[in-house]
């Protein structure tokens, strides 16, 4: 494209002016603010907790089940909210893409980025949580970022898809909500997979293939406790090659999720 | 070039300029849905029915023209004739589906004035984000920063959030933006005639101050401004160019599209 010819730095001060207000009205008129940002994930911590850990003592034989469990509800929190904000986007912003023109991803990634924006400042209390319960911290805690970098494409990838094809059939928001309860059910979060594993271990194993489920058992057991049952180590050598489709997954969803979005975003100004 | 016999020969001071706008042969047409397919039922509903779900309507049949250099050009038409979609297929939001549009040099369009406008920012969080969306780096804006809010003449207003402004205001500081952004190619969209009249008064001036010195295109409904400011008009009637040439032929030509009808 010849013109406009806006050069890439320029794409990332739209970028960043996007964000920026994204983030600043997201709170507006709200008077704790910001604070929301930490204290739903933490209430919604504090019940899962009250009710996992202390009723149905889920995580009795878990060291630091606490800050095990807040990772996997954070985790789990940024993934929702990065992807039903991606998938929004194009939609919310259509007025936008009917007057000016400029990369249609922008869009999408600005949207995503306060959830970025939330997450890490979701570390900051999970560092802190851990440090109170006692854990040592270790090099490991660096894979933390790189595994959370992975969900983080693996949003973009379905942000780019299902909000492509949100333009033109808005039901994917409904299905995508949908989905969203089962997975939360299909991930181990509130629970330990040896629980699933107690009745059918196939079953057990199924579920650590999906990504979100890698990251959040990769983290956990780089920050939290080794005794996590990683979607790497609970695999047996002979399956070795199971040990990839998380990853596989990631790729293809980013992948395909690009490829589609670019081939359909030409024609979002018409179809909005 | 075939099929635009009526380009009247007009000797505007800018012919000699190199051309910073081409455009060949522009079709576009769009799918208007007869039982729009909102959902993934009635589209499954509509393929058993056989529905193809859309007509087809051509806006744009065959478009050429080409703009000089610091020509002030003027495109009218009325109503649906197809010169939002045009402007839009200028600005590459829209793209066509036959023929070409080329453009040697920055375009800044608008479409609308105040796009992107967020009531919830202040008048300078939003001067920055319009000129974010028009490509403008924030160095750049801070050297145009002061000449906007001067134009609009709002500056105790800036931290202000812009729902506190009145409508007249939020149209200054738009229109302000739209007139100061330095791009080789300036796109206005039914623009002319914000504000009070001191303020009509300060814009005509200002058009009448850059005329010669950067390329305009102006699409209005407007025959005193057509003649008052443009090197050239073209009229646009069914998605093709019914003349382009000299502004007063132009308007009245314009002016005769009822006529006719009658």
């Amino acid at each position: 494209m010849a013109i406009p010819n806006f050069l890439y730095k320029n794409n990332r001060v739209l970028l960043k002016e996007l964000t920026k207000t994204d983030f600043k009205l997201r709170y507006q008129g709200s008077i704790l603010g910001y604070l929301w940002a930490l204290l739903r994930p933490l209430m919604m911590f504090a019940i899962l907790y009250l009710v996992f850990g202390q009723l149905l003592k889920f995580g009795n034989d878990i060291p630091h089940y606490p800050v095990y469990l807040l990772i996997g509800t954070t985790i789990w929190s940024f993934f929702s909210e990065c992807t039903s904000q991606g998938i929004q986007a194009i939609v919310n912003r259509g007025e936008l893409l009917r007057k000016v023109c400029f990369p249609k991803y922008i869009v999408v990634v600005s949207a995503t980025l306060t959830a970025v924006i939330n997450l890490l400042i979701n570390f900051i209390v999970i560092i802190i949580f851990a440090l109170i319960d006692g854990i040592t911290p270790t090099w490991t805690w660096l894979i933390v970022p790189i595994v959370l970098f992975e969900l983080y494409m693996l949003s973009l990838g379905i942000s780019f898809l299902l909000g492509a094809i949100n333009v033109k059939y808005r039901d994917i928001t409904s299905i995508w909500d949908v989905l969203m309860q089962a997975l939360f059910y299909a991930i181990p979060i509130i629970y330990p997979i040896s629980m699933i594993a107690e009745t059918n271990t196939t079953a057990a194993k199924v579920l650590l293939l999906n990504p979100i489920a890698q990251v959040i058992q990769d983290a956990r057991y780089c920050m939290a406790t080794t005794k996590t049952d990683t979607s790497w180590n609970y695999l047996s050598e002979s399956e070795l090659i199971f040990k990839f489709i998380p990853i596989c997954i990631v790729i293809i969803m980013l992948v395909w999720g690009s490829w589609y979005f670019r081939k359909k975003s030409k024609k979002f100004a018409e179809e909005i | 070039m075939t099929n635009q016999p009526n380009t009247t020969d007009i000797n505007t001071p800018h012919n000699n300029e190199p051309i910073v706008i081409s455009v060949k042969n522009v079709h576009k047409s769009f799918k208007l849905p007869t039982e729009r397919a909102w959902g993934l039922k009635q589209a499954i509903l509509n393929r058993f029915k056989g529905i193809k779900g859309y007509k087809e309507l051509k806006v744009l049949n065959g478009i050429s023209f080409d703009i000089h250099r610091n020509e002030f050009i003027g495109i009218v038409g009325r109503n649906g004739s197809g010169k939002s979609t045009l402007l839009k297929t200028l600005a590459k939001i829209y793209f066509p589906e036959k023929g070409s549009v080329e453009i040697n040099g920055t375009l800044i369009p608008f479409i609308e004035l105040g796009v992107g406008f967020n009531p919830d920012l202040s008048g300078r969080e939003n001067i920055y984000l319009n000129g974010a969306l028009l490509g403008f780096s924030n160095k750049e804006m801070d050297a145009m920063y002061d000449k906007i809010v001067d134009f609009a003449e709002l500056r105790p207003f800036m931290d202000q959030k812009l729902k506190n402004y009145s409508s007249g205001m939020q149209v200054r500081l738009a229109f302000s933006i739209a007139i100061r952004a330095k791009g080789d190619v300036l796109l206005l969209d039914e623009v002319l005639a914000v504000g009070d009249a001191a303020f009509q008064k300060k814009c005509s001036d200002y058009f009448a101050s850059i005329k010669g010195q950067q390329t305009v295109i102006l699409v209005t409904h407007n025959m005193d401004n057509v003649i008052k400011y443009c090197d050239r008009a073209i009229l646009i009637e069914n998605g093709r160019i019914k003349l382009n040439g000299n502004p007063k032929e132009v308007a009245e030509a314009y002016n005769n599209l009822w006529n006719e009808q009658k």
